[in-house]
């Protein structure tokens, strides 16, 4: 999800293609839509190869891109007042620009590629009816293992718990994120990842202490990805769409999703209401539906696509990803959770998190 | 000169606005509760009383003083022979010498820093090199070790370009008329020279403490998320906790730190230049 590794604040990379080929003149497009700019702010490493020069040159506009790396700067950004035309937040984060009245209701008559969704998107308890939102990609968070040093049977026992084992000491990456962490010692205890109950939180943050205080984990974002194709560690804690890419490049690793329950997200494309060409920001939004344009992200990027013919694709035999684990997220698992939008708790992981960390 | 007053007023205004303004915001922000808007404001102490009673923040600020000390120390040990090596290079040979140290300031900080950690990882450049002798790789990123080579890589250059200028100000004849009375290269060195550069060594010491101890992009990318700084802790009340009034607080604990170092350094200096003249 935030395969982003050489930005970090502030140092947004402004990337926009050029149309110098287009199919329609620039001004047609200008007539058709109130600019020919479209201004989309995604994740780093989030989109195929050729997604946007492709979209400019079908459409005879021009693309301008930022990436973000997490969805709070992402928010911090937005509220900032900058305008974009389409943001690509993840769930929790939608439900909460949904709340705060910051996004635009979509006009489906301008998405007609909607019926592309595969099913389980379309009825998201976030956004019910994809009123506000079209999901992008999909995953959940599991563990990278090498095979060769962990035995899938003890992964099956201990679940989890495997990264609070001993015999994997300083051999561990956990990603430095509290609501991926928090998710993962809230499921390994038991319980929900949208608890609120103090007892419960309290307990997490001894389990991550535990973990911090004897397992010499090393705490990384994207760096995970490049360290786990050359194996560095033998256990490492990844998003699903990351351990794709990773199994892609080294067969020794394998990809293991617990059975005490995981983070099933979504990151699904928005239109803020401040937008200032919202009938182009449909167009785009339309364009990544398509096949061609969903293959492309999915196929580059790892992660699950939203468009069920890419899917069955992707995965079905002589697919790009049919042998691999990590693909396609597991569905209809119920102790698999969503995050719920709860700025108090975040916080209050937050406010923790960063005390895991600093304890040496 | 009084009619070129005047012309300090767009000045005034530009500092009022860019320095002056989110000063008092964080002020605000560090002595209120959370939740203000622009009519409420609950005042409160509670954002230092959390930091200084909890004993992992006091760790996290123990640690950054003692990096950014750490930093300074070894920048004034490999700076200061340097500047005076450049100082008393041929002529000819100065202004290239001195380009040589800045040219690698021209290169934004942030990709600098992305470089070392192709050099230091476990199996970057230099461990793949130890690789050709069959030898294991040396854990080196993600340590304390790569936080200050960091930190002084980045900042040395402030401090031999401020011991340089301060080198060259000085004046040669005093170094000629100690050695009319008889005073070896050591004692000229140590009584002369030493403490005319003083000044120097002064200001590069606050150039390069002040960011050492405020950093916390090199922290978190050569230290890995473990390496948690003050400066860490500012920016996650900001970016992720989204706490602006706690990590006002620390932003001013952290501002009244440094006001005191600086008090004590420009003390130091002070009686460095009574003795000195």
């Amino acid at each position: 999800m935030k395969r982003i590794f050489a930005l970090m604040l502030g140092a947004a990379l402004v990337l926009s293609g050029c149309s110098s080929s287009s199919s329609e003149s620039g001004s047609e497009a200008e007539s058709k839509y109130s600019s020919d700019t479209l201004k989309l702010y995604n994740w780093g490493e989030y989109m195929g190869e050729n997604l946007i020069s492709d979209f400019e040159d079908e459409f005879g506009v021009k693309v301008i891109v930022e990436y973000f790396d997490s969805n709070e700067m992402m928010y911090t950004k937005l509220q900032a007042g900058d305008a974009y035309d389409v943001l690509v937040p993840s769930d929790y984060m939608i439900e909460r620009l949904m709340a705060e009245d910051m996004l635009m209701e979509l006009d489906h008559s301008k998405i007609p590629n909607l019926s592309n969704l595969a099913e389980n998107l379309t009825n998201l308890d976030y956004d019910p009816g994809n009123q506000y939102s079209v999901p992008y990609f999909w995953g959940s968070v599991g563990i990278v293992y090498n095979k060769n040093n962990v035995p899938l049977e003890l992964l099956e026992e201990q679940g989890w718990n495997i990264l609070k084992n001993t015999d994997y000491k300083g051999d561990v990456y956990i990603y430095d994120s509290e609501r991926d962490s928090f998710m993962m010692a809230f499921k390994a205890l038991g319980y929900s990842m949208n608890t609120e109950d103090e007892a419960e939180i309290q307990a997490a943050y001894e389990w991550l202490q535990e973990l911090n205080d004897t397992m010499e984990p090393t705490y990384v974002t994207d760096e995970v990805i490049d360290n786990m194709m050359s194996g560095t560690k033998s256990l490492a804690v990844v998003y699903s769409g990351d351990a794709a890419v990773i199994l892609d490049e080294n067969p020794d690793m394998g990809f293991f999703m617990p059975m005490e329950g995981t983070n099933l997200w979504s990151d699904a494309m928005v239109i803020p209401a401040n937008a200032e060409n919202p009938e182009l920001a449909h167009e785009f939004i339309n364009y990544v539906l398509t096949y061609d344009a969903s293959y492309g992200n999915s196929e580059y990027v790892g992660y699950a696509s939203s468009n069920q013919e890419v899917l069955d694709a992707m995965t079905g035999e002589g697919g790009y990803y049919a042998d691999n684990e990590a693909y396609l997220p597991r569905d209809g698992y119920e102790k698999d959770e969503i995050f719920k939008d709860n700025e108090v708790l975040k916080q209050k992981l937050a406010e923790l998190w960063i005390k895991v960390k600093a304890a040496q | 000169m009084r009619h070129f007053k005047t012309m300090l007023y767009p000045y005034l205004v530009w500092i009022g606005i860019m320095i002056v303004v989110p000063m008092l915001m964080i002020v605000m922000y560090a002595f209120t509760q959370k939740g203000n808007d622009v009519t409420t404001f609950r005042f409160t102490l509670e954002n230092f009383a959390y930091f200084f009673s909890d004993a992992i923040f006091l760790d996290v600020l123990k640690r950054s003083l003692w990096i950014a000390i750490l930093t300074t120390i070894v920048c004034i040990l490999l700076g200061y022979p340097t500047a005076y090596f450049i100082a008393n290079a041929r002529p000819n040979w100065h202004m290239r010498l001195v380009l040589l140290v800045t040219i690698p300031t021209w290169i934004n900080m942030l990709v600098r820093t992305y470089a070392w950690m192709g050099i230091l990882q476990d199996d970057g450049i230099i461990n793949s090199f130890l690789g050709l002798f069959g030898l294991e790789p040396i854990k080196m990123l993600h340590t304390s070790f790569a936080v200050v080579l960091g930190m002084v890589y980045n900042f040395l250059p402030f401090m031999i370009l401020q011991i340089h200028t301060s080198l060259t100000k000085m004046d040669k004849s005093l170094l000629e008329a100690a050695n009319d009375l008889g005073a070896d290269r050591v004692q000229r060195f140590l009584r002369v020279t030493l403490p005319l550069s003083m000044p120097g060594v002064i200001s590069g010491i606050t150039l390069v403490f002040l960011p050492a101890v405020s950093s916390f992009f090199i922290p978190k990318l050569l230290g890995g998320g473990q390496f948690v700084l003050i400066g860490n802790v500012i920016e996650s009340q900001f970016l992720t906790s989204g706490n602006w009034n706690f990590g006002s607080a620390i932003s001013m604990i952290m501002a009244v730190i440094i006001m005191i170092s600086m008090y004590i350094t420009k003390k130091v200096d002070r009686n460095v230049d009574e003795r000195g003249v």
